[in-house]
Formats: C-alpha cells, sequence, structure tokens
C-alpha cells in the first residue's frame, strides 16, 4: 500500500527523481479528490436530504446520483468559462 | 536519488509546474461552489436548464470581472 516503501525501481532502496515526481503527483490527486468528494457531499447532501429519515430512500439516492453528475458536470462548465476565455 | 537533487533545476520547475495546477485547480473547485449556490436552486434535475448553464458561466466571467475591478481599486489607492 505504502508507496514509499516500495520504489518501483527494482531491487534498489535508491528513489528516483522520477519515483518522487510520481509520488508528489499521486499525493496531490488524492488530496484533490478528498477535497472535491467533500464538497460534493456537502452540496449534495444540503439538495438531496432535506428532512432525514431512518434510511435514504429512493427519491434521495436518485437526487443524490444526479447531483454528483450535475456537480460535476458544474465543475466542467466553470473551468471551461475560465479559460476558453470570454 | 542524492539529497541534492530535489532542489535541482528540474525539481524545481516540476514543483512550480505543479504549484500552478493545484492553484488553477482550488480556483475552479472555489468558483464552482459559490456558482452551485447561486445558480443551482432546487433538487439538481437530469440536465441543467440552459438558464442554469448560462447562470453558471456568467457567474465565472463575473467574478473574474470583479476581481479585476477590485484590484484596480486598491491600485488607485497608493
Amino acid at each position: 500500500m505504502d508507496s514509499f516503501s516500495n520504489p518501483s525501481s527494482g531491487s534498489s532502496h535508491q528513489l528516483s527523481a522520477q519515483d518522487l515526481r510520481n509520488q508528489l503527483k499521486n499525493q496531490l490527486a488524492i488530496e484533490y479528490a478528498q477535497q472535491f468528494l467533500e464538497t460534493v457531499g456537502k452540496k449534495c447532501f444540503e439538495k438531496c436530504v432535506t428532512k432525514p429519515g431512518s434510511s435514504l430512500s429512493g427519491n434521495e439516492s436518485s437526487c443524490i446520483s444526479r447531483c454528483v453528475d450535475r456537480y460535476i458536470e458544474a465543475t466542467g462548465i466553470i473551468s471551461k468559462a475560465l479559460f476558453s476565455s470570454q | 536519488m542524492d539529497l541534492s537533487d530535489i532542489n535541482s533545476a528540474e525539481m524545481q520547475r516540476f514543483y512550480s509546474e505543479e504549484q500552478q495546477r493545484a492553484m488553477v485547480n482550488e480556483m475552479v473547485a472555489k468558483l464552482t461552489s459559490e456558482c452551485w449556490d447561486k445558480c443551482i436552486k432546487g433538487a439538481p434535475g437530469n440536465k441543467f436548464s440552459s438558464s442554469e448553464t448560462d447562470c453558471l458561466s456568467n457567474c465565472a466571467h463575473r467574478y473574474l470581472e470583479m476581481s479585476m475591478l477590485i484590484m484596480k481599486r486598491f491600485q488607485s489607492m497608493r
């Protein structure tokens, strides 16, 4: 599991610069995914679970899956708006 | 890998690229959160309406415009 203790470069315990870059990139990706998950959870709980019952209803579950799809879509719309200027 | 390699020019370039990427991601995430709250009223449907799509895109553009305005405002104070 822990990639730091298992460098991909053969039997050597030396970490190559490429390994270090890959591990940093992985770490950043994990960080980003966690942050994204937390935000989506917060937004969709707010929208879809307005009155928490004894379990998630079918309506709530399908609302949540639509909400997740829309939030991902919204992220795309915002990033397009910012970077395909004007 | 030698410890001094951690600060090699190549690695410095890598750090600043990744830093820039992270800043962009953060900006997009922040704006998406703000604009979602402003533009998406009610439960999310199977598709965004065109007014929701427009609102999200306008929201991002207006935020940029506002940032410029605030920057100018501060510059004029000096």
